[in-house]
């Protein structure tokens, strides 16, 4: 899905994905927003990261991200790299998970890339599988890579070691 | 899409009437109004020096169809025919007939009203029960049955027999789903979400809203059911939007002589006599509002449709459909999980 080129998101607008099986997963438009104000457009620009927190809909097995963390103190930055310590953002994510009565919940992670239309480095699909085997979630995790024109998403499951790239769902008029 | 059907269960609970007390009120006002005209009509007969009649009644419109909504002002209302085994020569003047009604009613409740098309009896609890009076097909040379027109003091011209067949009419109106039970069911409902969507988007003086019998007509040519055949498990919302969309597809550009102009109109004709189209009162101004207000409602619809979010296209629904459409919780509408852990992660 491309994105305004504008660094001033005027009115954003949520971006919603489709998995193989026909369920979408929605990011709303303030987490659009959030995650574009890290897209890498200067050369200055350090890649950034964080994890997605949301909930998985009743009955039509949706998925709507609705928040996600931003780098915290512990976290690692460079141009090319982005290394996440666990105990800020684990912390995010038990408060969402508490507060809700466990109807929100750890959803995957997201960082930047330097690119237009971004693809994952061997470290990125690497790291993600081990998240797969390690991490506790439930059924899937999503992988976001916001780019400087597009945003895309990765999804895999504890099952499904193969990563799968969702198509953006078009909204028909 | 979000999966809405089931606040599309409550919202329909909470319309239709069926599962309140109100309905039992109007049966009971029906049962009163029944006895007093049967216990009533031979004094004024007899003191008019007529023959004595003995009225039999039917339950007419949204009560029989059972397409009936919850009056948002509470004013609730029941339609009762009856019909009088008397020729249109023997009451040559339709509104004679109706003043005997009158008389064996009136004093009885709050207020009684010959109005054109019935007599009407007020209750002060907001109630009122709309009594059409027939002169029987049995009593007729055509074999047909006629309604009386016409108020005390109208015009000639406005006091008439007018051929009326309402049963036919709800024959004709549900005779598609013969065989399709989940679809009737479907149809009724859709009827009552497209009535209580009148309700809180129009105001109800004069002809400004459609009324609930063209919306009625209206759903009888362009509703298709939506449902899971397997589960038969409704599917409210695409039914909708596809109504709406087909009704906003048959305004055409009509000739209207009363204001010399072509109009975008929408028709609702009578599928019995006298066929005419119900909306034929509306102005060009209120057919405008009605074709722009219609727009909103699908347009709102597709939005639901396309919305992933449960919490959000109820928001949206509500906007249309009034407070009587729940808005959940969003901890309602997500599954509860186990207790999540993500490790740390590094990226390149
Ligand atoms: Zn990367």
């Amino acid at each position: 899905m491309s994105l305004p080129m504008t660094n001033e998101t005027a009115t954003t607008e949520p971006l919603v994905f489709c998995q193989p099986d026909g369920r979408r997963i929605k990011l709303t438009a303030s987490v659009v927003a959030q995650l574009l104000r890290y897209a890498q457009h200067q050369l200055t620009d350090k890649e950034a990261g964080g994890v997605l927190i949301g909930r998985y809909l009743c009955d039509s097995d949706d998925i709507v991200v609705d928040q996600v963390t931003e780098p915290m103190p512990g976290d690692k930055r460079g141009r090319y790299f982005f290394h996440r310590a666990q105990k800020a953002h684990q912390h995010a994510i038990e408060q969402a998970w508490q507060a809700s009565q466990g109807t929100r919940t750890y959803l995957g992670e997201w960082h930047t890339h330097p690119e237009a239309n971004p693809t994952p480095s061997g470290v990125d699909t690497g790291d993600w599988r081990r998240k797969l085997q390690q991490d506790q979630y439930f059924e899937r995790l999503f992988f976001v890579i916001v780019g400087t024109q597009e945003v895309r998403v990765w999804c895999g499951s504890r099952k499904q070691a193969k990563l799968i790239s969702l198509q953006s769902h078009p909204v028909e008029s | 899409m979000a999966s809405v059907q089931k606040y599309f269960d409550s919202f329909h609970g909470k319309i239709r009437l069926g599962l309140f007390d109100e309905e039992d009120t109007l049966r009971d006002k029906r049962r009163i109004v029944r006895e007093k005209l049967l216990a009533n009509l031979p004094d004024v007969f007899k003191k008019h020096n007529e023959k004595n009649l003995v009225p039999t009644f039917r339950d007419q419109g949204s009560y029989a169809m059972r397409t009936g909504t919850r009056p948002l002002d509470g004013d609730f209302d029941i339609d009762q025919g009856v019909y009088f085994e008397t020729s249109t020569t023997d009451y040559p003047d339709p509104v004679v007939l109706k003043e005997r009604v009158y008389e064996a009613l009136n004093g009885h409740t709050k207020r009684v009203e010959i109005r054109r098309p019935c007599v009407t009896v007020f209750y002060k609890d907001g109630y009122h029960v709309d009594l059409a009076i027939y002169s029987c097909a049995a009593a007729n040379a055509d074999k047909k049955d006629y309604l009386a027109m016409g108020k005390v003091g109208s015009e000639e011209k406005y006091r008439v027999w007018q051929e009326s067949d309402p049963t036919t009419l709800t024959t004709k109106l549900f005779e598609r789903f013969d065989g399709d039970e989940t679809g009737r069911k479907q149809y009724r409902r859709a009827i009552r979400f497209m009535k209580r969507w009148k309700d809180v988007n129009f105001v109800s003086n004069g002809h400004s809203a459609p009324r609930g019998i063209g919306l009625t007509i209206n759903a009888n040519s362009y509703f298709q059911p939506r449902y899971n055949t397997t589960t038969f498990v409704l599917d409210d919302l695409t039914a909708l939007h596809e109504l709406s969309k087909e009704m906003l597809s048959a305004f055409t550009s009509t000739w209207v002589s009363t204001e010399w102009k072509f109009v975008r109109w929408l028709s609702a004709k009578l599928l019995v006599t006298p066929f005419n189209d119900v909306y034929e009162k509306m102005t060009s101004k209120q057919m405008e509002s009605f074709e722009t207000k219609l727009t909103e409602l699908r347009d709102t619809l597709k939005k639901a449709i396309d919305e992933v979010d449960t919490r959000k296209a109820c928001q949206l629904l509500r906007n249309v459909f009034g407070d009587d459409f729940e808005v959940p919780d969003e901890s309602e509408t997500a599954r509860a999980t186990p207790a999540p852990v993500s490790t740390h992660s590094q990226s390149a």
